[in-house]
This record gives structure tokens, C-alpha cells and sequence, in this order.
């Protein structure tokens, strides 16, 4: 724990115990949609899947950097990730995105990414406000990664007709272009 | 038919809710668009309370999970439509929100928790 990382966040007003939980369950709804998302790609075949799979894998790849991203701020403000992996998914702040019935029906598969994406901006917006104007650190973490979340949301939506997303795909799969500096790991993408 | 004043009608702002404890009883109140609906305030998800719930469009957002109600049936409208068709498992994770006859009486809420 950062212990006056963690002080100036409180002396700023942030319950930070409520912070860190909405931080616990973001990551968790991230590692949860990264491992659904797996699933999704793998399943994303056929003429209309084999369109799928590249922006499925961004998004993936990506809710992955989220997760990697958000772990060392949970515990520089004192926090932990739960120790038993069943206990963090059940604290997922999003409901899990499991396979449509029919793998093959491209509409249901996009359905269950959209809805994820939109989750997740609800996430991000709710952190953002809570930390505007008296935790910045928090709050960028979460305001890039909600620019992420927003262009996947985009892309599936793109391809629902809801309109265009305006965006082009990543250069290279889930190279993470707001949350990138936010990673500790060396990042290749 | 049992009514109770709850809460006056200022207690719920336009396009916002409020969580009371009516006898033990956790309720949740939102108004939208003009009207004011009681549903009760545990998300049936995982019995969690509905204090600071939100409300778009309609639906009612937990803020636990994210699962989204229709205010005026309390039926489950997310995940709901996206869960596999047939999963008997996920049923009981989206079974709906129970709701309760609501009447304005003077600037006051009326509601009806006897069902």
C-alpha cells in the first residue's frame, strides 16, 4: 500500500474502501469478459463469425490490459484481489458473457458482446465520477479505459447496423492505445 | 389492499431513486418519467440492496452486477436477453424484480407492500 497515496485520496473526500471495491469488482468483470471473450473468438467461424474474430480478439486482448492495469492501484490504495478465483467472479461487476445457444448465429454473438461493452461503460463512467476533481490518478486509469470501452462497444454495435463506430481496427491485436501507458508489464503490442 | 405512506414525493427526484427500509421491508423507489414505481429492493441476482440503483430509459440498473429491470413490470431485460436460450442454470439469477402498487396522496407515497 501507498500510504500517503492512499491519505491524500481520503483527505480528498473519496471513501476509499468504496473505491477500492468498485475497483476490485472492475477488474474482476474484466478478467471474467477475457476468459468469456475466449470462448466467443474461438467460436467466431464461418462466414460471418471469420469477421468477428479480429475485433473480438482486440476487445479481448484489451479487457485483459484492463485487468493488468487495474490490479496495482487496487493495492496501492490498500485493497486486494479476493484470494479464492470462484469468490472474484461472483464480485464481477458485469454478468458473465457466456456463449449464445447457437454458436453459429453471428447476431446473438454480437448481442453478448455489445451488452458486455455497455456494462462496462457504466463501470468506468461510475468510477470516473467518483473520483473526478479528487483522485486523478484513479480517475485517468479509468477514463482511458473507458475510451476503450467505448470503441468496442462501437465496433460491435457497428456491426448490429446501429451505425458506424467511426474507428478503424488496432493496428496490432489489443494494442490498448489510451491504457498502454498504464501498464507495468513490458507491452509488445 | 394495505397502503402505507412511505416517503413524500420530493424524496424522489426526477430520474432518480431511493432506498428505504419500510419495517424490515427494503424497498426501492424510482421515478420516471413523472411516475412513481415501487419495487422491492433486493436485485433477486444475489439478494443484494438496491441503494443507489440507477435508472434509464425505463429500466432499472443494479449497482452491483449491472442486472437491468423494467421499472414498470420489474422483469429482468439484462442479462436476461443475452443469456443462452435454454440455460435452466441462469434462470433463477434472472428472476424478476417484485413490484408494488404505488398511489400519490397529497405529496406523499402510498404503497401497497401487502402482496
Amino acid at each position: 500500500m501507498g500510504k500517503v497515496a492512499r491519505q491524500v485520496v481520503e483527505q480528498a473526500g473519496v471513501d476509499v474502501n468504496a473505491l477500492v471495491d468498485k475497483l476490485v469488482r472492475a477488474a474482476a468483470a474484466e478478467f471474467t469478459t477475457f476468459y468469456y471473450y475466449t470462448i466467443l473468438r474461438v467460436n467466431a467461424i464461418g462466414f460471418e463469425g471469420e469477421g468477428l474474430k479480429e475485433i473480438i480478439e482486440d476487445a479481448r486482448i484489451e479487457d485483459r490490459n484492463h485487468f493488468e492495469a487495474l490490479t496495482p492501484r487496487i493495492y496501492e490504495l490498500g485493497g486486494e484481489l479476493p484470494r479464492d478465483i470462484r469468490q472474484f467472479a461472483d464480485v464481477a461487476g458485469c454478468p458473465d458473457a457466456y456463449l449464445p445457444a447457437n454458436p453459429h448465429d453471428a447476431k446473438s454473438l454480437l448481442n453478448v458482446l455489445v451488452e458486455a461493452e455497455r456494462c462496462a461503460i457504466r463501470i468506468y463512467t461510475d468510477i470516473c465520477a467518483f473520483t473526478a476533481g479528487k483522485d486523478p490518478r484513479t480517475y485517468e486509469l479509468s477514463a482511458a479505459i473507458l475510451h476503450e470501452e467505448v470503441e468496442h462497444e462501437a465496433w460491435f454495435s457497428e456491426y448490429l447496423g446501429e451505425g458506424p463506430s467511426g474507428h478503424f481496427r488496432r493496428g496490432a491485436p489489443g494494442a490498448s492505445p489510451y491504457v498502454r501507458r498504464f501498464m507495468t508489464a513490458e507491452f509488445d503490442a | 389492499m394495505a397502503f402505507q405512506e412511505v416517503a413524500r414525493e420530493a424524496d424522489v427526484p426526477p430520474g432518480q431513486t431511493r432506498f428505504l427500509n419500510v419495517e424490515g421491508k427494503p424497498l426501492v423507489l424510482a421515478r420516471w418519467e413523472g411516475r412513481i414505481y415501487a419495487l422491492s429492493g433486493l436485485c433477486p441476482h444475489q439478494w443484494k440492496p438496491l441503494a443507489g440503483a440507477t435508472i434509464w430509459d425505463g429500466l432499472l440498473t443494479c449497482p452491483w452486477h449491472n442486472f437491468q429491470y423494467d421499472l414498470r413490470t420489474g422483469e429482468n431485460r439484462y442479462p436476461s436477453n443475452v443469456y443462452p436460450a435454454g440455460a435452466e442454470y441462469l434462470r433463477e439469477q434472472v428472476a424478476p424484480l417484485k413490484t408494488y402498487p404505488v398511489e400519490i396522496r397529497g405529496g406523499a407515497v402510498w404503497v401497497d407492500l401487502s402482496g
